[in-house]
């Protein structure tokens, strides 16, 4: 009872969802109850359930849920489409549209990078501690050399591709 | 030792370590072939619009998906079994060394034909020449023969260490009360690094190891100066 009535607060008239609320025309609407308070269950894997989308019909609709039970090449088209849209609740068509949604989603994840980098910069400015001399050019030339001197890896590695007759790396 | 940027393992200076670089191209380019298979099904699967909700049993491709992963494991066992028992080979080592790890540093013993023992710090950065290696150079370097088989004892004297030469396929833990052995072979000379491999507190990152291979007439020479 409880949670019948908080799920009622957080359902939106229509239950759009968040493709819905992307769409440029917005979907059909049909009468009837949506879930959890009726039987209609469909979803993209199982489009057409058993359970019509309508199931309290008003006396129009019952005449003419009997008149469907006659030959169908007597219903005019608008009863067709009314009888469908008594089944169910969208089309194929409405079901499978396309929306807007991810452009939503594109513009919070850049969004959201250049936060990180808005972050990042100033920690680069008041966090971050200085970096070991080791990294300095100078440093990492004599490195290199030495590392060069002591032959290190010199099957397939650094040393490898080092010509240690014309003192240059090797083409 | 690693050069900036290396993107694989280390090039190998011992036999072992030529093993396992030949078994992690292999144990990798399986899971590369298993990767590609698994990546290009995925894709399969989210780039159709159809749909099928209807399928009961799939004895065929359930029976090959066991046989598969079977055999392919199996392809990786036996490759990974044979360097494990290569590693335990009688090679009738001409040296034993002992080594300790101590929070935060080495220490080795060489007591077969002289009386030695000293403790290898690492090199703090402001206390580097130019050109050494960060968080790599220790006071006092290992000196030991290349191409000769030794034996390395290592255990620990307070907590878990791990003592490790990646370029030499060398990684053993140093367990407080135990002795854990290991057999070193270097086919080069040189200087070949590793670092503590078991946490240990606030300076594992900072006790590494350096072993300085130099052919047996020069390490002759040394051992005589320095007993």
């Amino acid at each position: 009872m409880l949670s019948r009535a908080a799920w009622s607060l957080v359902l939106r008239k229509g239950g759009l969802g968040t493709r819905g609320t992307h769409s440029p025309g917005g979907t059909a609407r049909s009468e009837g109850k949506m879930p959890p308070y009726s039987n209609y269950y469909a979803q993209r894997s199982y489009p057409m359930p058993d359970e019509p989308f309508c199931t309290e019909l008003t006396a129009e609709q019952r005449a003419l849920k009997e008149k469907e039970k006659g030959s169908w090449t007597q219903l005019s088209h608008a009863e067709k489409v009314a009888l469908y849209r008594l089944q169910f609740h969208q089309t194929f068509a409405e079901m499978n549209h396309r929306s807007n949604e991810w452009k939503t989603v594109m513009g919070c994840v850049f969004f959201l990078f250049g936060f990180a980098a808005l972050v990042i910069w100033w920690e680069r400015i008041y966090v971050f501690p200085e970096k070991p001399i080791t990294l300095t050019d100078e440093w990492k030339a004599k490195q290199l050399q030495r590392i060069l001197d002591m032959k290190a890896n010199p099957v397939q590695g650094l040393a490898s591709r080092w010509d240690y007759e014309k003192k240059q790396w090797k083409k | 030792m690693a050069h900036p940027l290396q993107l694989g393992l280390q090039d190998a200076s011992s036999p072992i370590m030529e093993e396992l670089l030949y078994f992690h191209d292999h144990a990798l380019m399986i899971v590369f072939l298993i990767s590609s298979l698994v990546l290009y099904t995925i894709s399969l699967m989210l780039t159709t619009k159809l749909m099928h909700t209807s399928t009961m049993n799939a004895q065929m491709v359930e029976t090959m998906w066991t046989i598969l992963p079977a055999a392919i494991l199996t392809s990786i066992a036996l490759p990974s079994l044979r360097i494990l028992y290569m590693t335990d080979e009688i090679n009738n080592p001409l040296l034993t060394i002992k080594t300790m790890g101590h929070q935060w540093y080495w220490s080795y013993e060489y007591t077969d034909y002289m009386d030695l023992n000293f403790d290898s710090y690492m090199i703090p950065t402001l206390d580097l020449k130019p050109g050494e290696l960060r968080l790599l150079e220790v006071d006092n370097r290992t000196v030991l023969p290349m191409e000769t088989p030794i034996r390395m004892l290592i255990s620990s004297e307070d907590v878990l260490h791990s003592w490790a030469v990646p370029s030499l396929g060398l990684k053993t833990d140093a367990i407080p009360g135990r002795l854990n052995q290991t057999t070193l072979s270097a086919t080069r000379p040189g200087l070949f690094y590793g670092q503590c491999s078991e946490i240990c507190g606030s300076n594992h990152s900072f006790m590494p190891i350096v072993l300085e291979l130099i052919p047996l007439k020069h390490f002759e020479t040394w051992s005589a100066l320095t007993s």
